[in-house]
């Protein structure tokens, strides 16, 4: 199945991949953790919501700024779907 | 042992699944049905150790195969029942709400975009004009000190906001007008401008995608940006009453970090 999120790359080399990979897992518990269906069962397992996504935004911030840099240039215009 | 279910989201069918999906600890994927809706399970080893990058990663694929199939309302991650009995107690209290939100959501789906600014920056450029327009407090009258100084930092805050509330009003006014609801968040930490999602029905996809790289190709680069998606409509399902089964603690956020710092970055 493909994952669904677009980040903003250019090239695809190993590293934007594992980068990509993380990003998008960010952005999944940004949305899994926090929103969704809550009618809770006998057992809901503990989830850190608010500390995860904290702590995940910071992630975010860093990652993208990381991709930047390295890249050594701004966000290109290209949107590419991952593969 | 007795096997609970892990439920991954209400679908807008009661039909069995054609189709064999894995879900966590692949385990077959299946639907409950409840009148004219489902609710798609799979068993679960209450052993099982799921709190990690993989069991998030395929409840997330699980929902987004339902997606391509079905209007699905995806549950919250690791909601887990005891049995199918308790399951369908829950659904059946909830069964007007789900109705209401599948009709909400159907053939649409969710965007998010994050825009990040140099809000460091932007904050000190204020903090220092604040400097040279306003003479620093007879510093020998500590309480004259304390209150001008809680003032000063009440103005720079306003105007950090005031700011901002000028820069999202612009991306916003760009993307709002494809979109049919959205939920924005302002601000989340000084750089992260915006946190935004944005419910787009299907057939408009193409013109938000565009709509976002005109934005972004217009902005220089002062802004940077993210766009996520198509993703299930995680931030627009509402429920009358709501039940928070969180019990919080910071276990699942060791547990990754020790999964991510285990030599999975090579």
């Amino acid at each position: 199945m493909d994952r669904p999120i677009k980040v903003l790359q250019d090239k695809k080399s190993y590293l934007d991949l594992r980068r990509q990979e993380k990003v998008t897992l960010l952005e999944i518990l940004d949305r899994a953790l926090e929103k969704g269906v809550v009618i809770s069962g006998d057992i809901v397992i503990s989830v850190a919501d608010v500390d995860l996504v904290y702590l995940g935004l910071k992630v975010l911030l860093s990652s993208v700024e990381t991709m930047e840099r390295l890249r050594g240039a701004p966000m290109p215009g290209a949107t590419e779907e991952p593969t | 042992m007795t096997l609970k279910l892990y439920a991954y989201g209400v679908i807008d069918s009661n039909e069995k699944m054609e189709e064999s999906i894995k879900g966590l600890s692949e385990a077959s994927v299946y639907n409950i049905p409840y009148r004219d809706i489902g609710i798609v399970v799979s068993d679960l080893d209450p052993q099982a150790q799921i709190k990690n990058e993989e069991s998030i990663m395929r409840h997330e694929e699980v929902v987004e195969a339902l997606m391509d199939r079905f209007t699905i309302l995806p549950m919250r991650l690791y909601t887990v029942f005891s049995g199918r009995e308790d399951l369908l107690l829950k659904v059946k209290d909830h069964y007007e709400d789900f109705i209401k939100n599948l009709d909400r959501v159907r053939n649409k789906a969710e965007f998010g975009i994050k825009v990040i600014w140099a809000g460091n920056i932007i904050k000190e450029r204020i903090i220092n004009a604040h400097k040279s327009e306003s003479p620093s407090a007879d510093p020998t009258r500590a309480g004259t000190k304390f209150m001008k100084e809680k003032f000063e930092k009440y103005k720079i805050d306003k105007e950090f906001e005031e700011e901002a509330d000028r820069c999202i009003a612009i991306l916003d006014g760009f993307l709002n007008r494809i979109a049919s609801e959205k939920k924005i968040e302002k601000l989340k930490t000084d750089n992260l401008l915006l946190s935004a999602s944005y419910l787009v029905d299907n057939e408009k996809r193409d013109d938000f995608e565009t709509a976002f790289e005109v934005l972004r190709n217009s902005q220089g680069g002062d802004l940077k940006y993210l766009l996520s998606g198509p993703w299930p409509p995680y931030n627009f399902i509402t429920l009358s009453h709501p039940e928070d089964g969180k019990l919080g603690g910071l276990d699942l956020v060791e547990t990754l970090l020790q999964h991510k710092s285990s030599g999975r970055e090579r």
